[in-house]
């Protein structure tokens, strides 16, 4: 069904995808971790992270994490206090704000 | 005065060997005619054939809600001159309601989750002499929940509501708001057990369609989230 996409909307549908990118995620965190039983293979492993590329895709799970964990909060927000009312600064917040979280793990991961 | 392409939706399930389709239509318009001009223009003009619902033209009855260049809105108050471009406007009816003909859907649906809600006072008990009193504080905690013309904008705009057909919707919810936070009702008790499931308050994502959809500029997503505290603080 195509339906004009509002802002809230956009809020939304970016919640749903890194939430499902975050269940992804953590399914093959778990098989990595799962195979590792004592500190040389953990190291082992360990190794293969400090690859740049793989760098660059835990900064992007980064940017997962603080976007649906500061849209978690907005939501709540919503639900329990009035921000249905403002809940378009509440997103344009969240957008600034995981920007900002984004960038600050950029420079402490790459610099 | 301009020349506007209208693109509307036909549809007749009566006729199954006509397929849904687009008509196109050109229609000379003032900037200032609404897209109700446009469809009377059709009606009248071009193509009598085409059915869609309207009554009162001023955005009182909500007769004419449709989906109008993909958002829904009232026909009567969609003004030429706000659309990004003017010339070219497609019609479509509100979507996830069953199509009589062209923009006309079945509301039945929409009705019985009205219905549900149990949309009027209860209040057991004996009245008094004259009216049940209401404070203009109290009644300034349902204000905004009034304005509901009932024209479906809300509740067809809705995704959860697109997924899951058995969702009461934003305008169920509304109402439902209106009637449990009225200070002369004392119906809470028996409208809960179709609010406090997976299909009533719980399914409303905030994904604010609704509110931008709404042609009374009611915030329904805030009165939504009033019903979901009232449930958690079990206030009632």
């Amino acid at each position: 069904m195509r339906y004009v996409k509002h802002y809230g909307t956009w809020g939304y549908i970016l919640h749903r995808l890194s939430g499902l990118a975050l269940t992804g995620y953590i399914l093959i965190h778990i098989y990595l971790v799962s195979g590792l039983h004592n500190r040389p293979a953990w190291q082992h492993e360990m190794e293969i992270f400090r690859n740049p590329f793989l760098m660059v895709l835990e900064w992007c799970l980064f940017s997962v994490v603080i976007y649906h964990s500061l849209n978690g909060a907005r939501i709540f927000i919503i639900d329990y206090f009035n921000g249905a009312r403002y809940q378009k600064q509440l997103l344009t917040a969240v957008l600034v704000l995981s920007f900002v979280f984004f960038a600050g793990m950029g420079a402490i991961m790459f610099l | 005065m301009i020349q506007v392409k209208v693109k509307v939706f036909r549809s007749n399930p009566e006729q199954p060997q006509n397929k849904p389709h687009f008509d196109e239509f050109m229609v000379e318009a003032d900037p200032k005619d609404k897209v109700l001009d446009l469809l009377h223009r059709i009606k009248w003009e071009k193509d009598g054939t085409l059915a869609f619902r309207r009554s009162c033209a001023h955005g009182i009855c909500g007769s004419c809600a449709m989906k109008i260049n993909g958002a829904n809105m009232l026909a009567c108050e969609a003004n030429l001159k706000n659309f990004k471009d003017p010339t070219r406007i497609t019609i479509e009816p509100l979507q996830s309601l069953p199509i009589i003909k062209d923009l006309v859907v079945d509301q039945t649906d929409f009705f019985k989750k009205y219905d549900i809600v149990k949309p009027y006072l209860i209040n057991r008990t004996p009245p008094p002499t004259r009216e049940r009193l209401q404070s203009p504080q109290q009644r300034q905690v349902i204000d905004e929940a009034t304005w509901c013309i009932l024209c479906a904008s809300c509740t067809t705009s809705c995704p959860s509501n697109w997924k899951n057909p058995n969702f009461l919707g934003p305008a169920a919810l509304l109402k439902s708001y209106r009637y449990n936070f009225d200070s002369r009702d004392e119906g809470i008790a028996e409208r809960i057990n179709v609010l406090d499931t997976n299909n009533g308050v719980w399914r409303c994502h905030t994904i604010f369609n609704c509110v931008e959809a709404c042609p009374k500029d009611i915030n329904i997503t805030w009165h939504i989230s009033q019903l979901k505290k009232k449930l958690v603080s079990r206030e009632y």
